[in-house]
């Protein structure tokens, strides 16, 4: 039931994210990129991780895509505008994913032994060992990366300030 | 450990300096505050390795090293600014970035795990896109910031897909762990482990420019304003090449057969690169810039001659530190001159340097010794940086790699000359006297001393860890 379900959520997001690329509509592009993000989310949900699915959709689905739509409707973009790329290009960038791609899934040859290397535990995903973990053995990192939003944030003041000169 | 929590305090005193106004007294506390840095850390010299937070940093000899190496460079790098800081940006908040890529700098040589890697190469990185592209009514600074973030965001994208392969192998973070994997699977890896290694190689070939992954360099560092330059071409480089070397050497030295042929390769393609590409250039920033690339190439052959077969060997590790030493040096000199005559001039060629020998002939001194150095005359300090590398790459029996690298250098000569034989025998035409800031001549002038010294005294520092 649940390998039915891991099967329908994995072939929906491989439909989903190929429709990403392909769609003419930058609009279309965008909301097939949430479809995707929410199977994601699910599969999430599938290995019981559910802080993880929550935080996905929240800032995936939620905080991104708002971008991604302001973005696309202040450059104003459709298909009249867009820039065809040179036939050279998109072979080249074709035969680079296209590596990439084979990199990746070669990547998984033998990986399946080792579904019983590791020591299985399925209550891991939830918030209450997660936050365990991250306030013990991850204190560190959890207190750093606010050095890190810190930065970030006053980057995006700087840039979206206006110069008084 | 403890750097890293002044450098934190100090970036957010400077963002808090603006509601409470004492900016004035800013800069000299900033100065003080790494002094107490680099203090702290050669206090911590030779102790047994520290290990802090469940092993998410560990303080060993190179970490320190570089750690006083890394508060150095900020601290000349930030007396250097000072200028460009105050007039050209916003200077509290351009500051508190200057800071926390600092910090993210510190992260990157000192990491025990493989999230403080990543944590530290985003916190250096995120404020050097926002600082290159600092001057907002410049086309050019905003194409450097743009191309930088792309380039930039596409490559932690690999490095973090690696790690997480890395971790689906091995169940874990930490670089002990890892390499105790490595130990006991020897030659008995999935795919996946070799996929996770290629990746995290790609993500930090990124970050050091070198071949394949060294196009966004060249219009980064030109379009970027020249003082931010300086700071990606010593700090960036000095903390992506340490945490390069630390994580190959301590992690996936067993694994050497794999990536070292790579490693080899990817060196050549630079070397040839960068010197080819920087021959062909009028302007003397871009020109800078293909010299970084090359200067990669070169720090290459160091990550290429780890020793695989003893853990304890960190002799290649020694290179890389003095090399990264006189290469910071000898750039930040030469950039800050270019500041100089750049801001006289209003032009970054290497036709505004000419007859820069009679305009003020004490910056064309520094400059001579900074591109000497740079170009590895002996005996200058670039040349032992250059000399010891390839030894140590001969002891691993590279002997080939080394003939290249010897040829490149040939190669490299010819352009850092160009541009000492315009400052020296091309008439100066209507060139306007270049006005050098007060404080920056007793700067350089500093940086120089430390920079002929490092190259009569080489043996103090090739034998320190």
């Amino acid at each position: 039931m649940i390998l039915n379900l891991f099967y329908f959520l994995a072939f929906l997001s491989v439909i989903c994210s190929f429709m990403v690329v392909t769609a003419r509509n930058p609009v279309h592009s965008v909301l097939y990129l949430i479809i995707t993000f929410f199977t994601i989310g699910c599969q999430y949900l599938i290995l019981n991780a559910q802080f993880l699915a929550a935080v996905h959709i929240i800032v995936y689905a939620g905080a991104i895509m708002v971008l991604f739509l302001y973005v696309i409707m202040l450059l104003n973009l459709n298909q009249t505008t867009e820039v065809h790329k040179s036939n050279y290009a998109k072979f080249a960038a074709a035969i680079a994913s296209g590596l990439l791609l084979l990199v990746m899934v070669s990547s998984l040859k033998g990986a399946d032994l080792l579904s019983n290397a590791l020591p299985q535990n399925s209550q891991v995903g939830l918030i209450e060992n997660l936050g365990k973990i991250l306030f013990n053995s991850f204190l560190l990192p959890f207190e750093l990366s606010a050095i890190l939003f810190l930065a970030a944030m006053v980057g995006a003041v700087l840039i979206g300030k206006n110069e008084v000169k | 450990m403890k750097s890293i929590i002044i450098l934190s305090g100090l970036g957010a005193l400077t963002l808090f300096s603006e509601i409470i106004n004492f900016k004035k007294w800013l800069y000299p506390i900033i100065l003080l505050g790494l002094l107490a840095c680099i203090g702290f850390a050669i206090k911590d010299w030779g102790a047994p390795a520290h290990h802090f937070y469940n092993n998410m940093m560990v303080f060993d000899n190179i970490a320190i090293a570089f750690t006083i190496l890394l508060c150095s460079i900020v601290f000349f790098w930030l007396i250097l600014a000072k200028d460009f800081l105050t007039h050209e940006t916003h200077l509290t908040d351009h500051l508190s970035l200057i800071l926390f890529a600092s910090v993210g700098a510190m992260m990157m040589v000192c990491y025990g795990n493989l999230v403080m890697l990543f944590l530290g190469i985003e916190t250096l990185s995120i404020p050097m896109y926002i600082m290159a592209g600092s001057k907002k009514n410049s086309l050019n600074s905003n194409e450097s910031a743009l191309k930088y973030f792309l380039m930039g965001a596409f490559a932690t994208g690999f490095l973090l897909y690696g790690i997480a392969l890395i971790y689906g192998v091995t169940g874990a973070f930490h670089l002990h762990t890892i390499a105790d994997y490595v130990v006991a699977e020897r030659g008995n890896y999935p795919m996946m482990f070799y996929t996770g290694i290629l990746f995290i190689l790609i993500g930090l070939s990124f970050k050091v420019s070198a071949f394949p992954f060294q196009f966004w360099a060249p219009d980064v560092y030109t379009g970027a304003p020249t003082m931010v330059t300086a700071f990606m071409s010593t700090i960036v480089k000095t903390a992506a090449f340490a945490a390069f070397y630390r994580l190959f050497n301590s992690c996936f030295a067993g694994v050497g057969d794999v990536w070292i042929k790579m490693v080899i390769a990817m060196s050549v393609a630079t070397l040839l690169i960068g010197n080819i590409g920087a021959i062909i250039q009028t302007n003397l920033k871009r020109m800078l810039a293909y010299s970084a690339i090359a200067h990669a190439g070169y720090l290459l052959i160091g990550i290429a001659s780890i020793n695989l077969t003893s853990g304890n060997d960190s002799s290649s590790g020694n290179t890389i530190f003095y090399y990264t030493l006189a290469y910071s040096i000898g750039s930040l000199i030469s950039f800050g001159i270019l500041y100089n005559v750049a801001n006289s001039t209003e032009s970054d060629s290497i036709e505004a340097f000419n007859g820069l020998g009679k305009r003020n002939p004490f910056l064309a001194f520094a400059m001579t010794i900074s591109l000497l150095s740079l170009a590895g005359i002996p005996p200058m300090a670039g040349f032992f940086g250059k000399y010891y590398l390839f030894l140590s790459a001969i002891h691993q029996g590279k002997i080939w790699l080394v003939m290249f690298a010897v040829l490149a250098s040939l190669i490299g000569i010819y352009y850092y000359l160009k541009v000492i034989i315009a400052m020296y025998f091309k008439p100066q035409e209507n060139l306007p006297s270049v006005v050098v800031k007060e404080y920056h001549k007793p700067t350089i002038a500093f940086l120089l001393i430390i920079l002929v010294a490092l190259g009569l005294a080489p043996e103090l520092f090739i034998k320190l860890f």
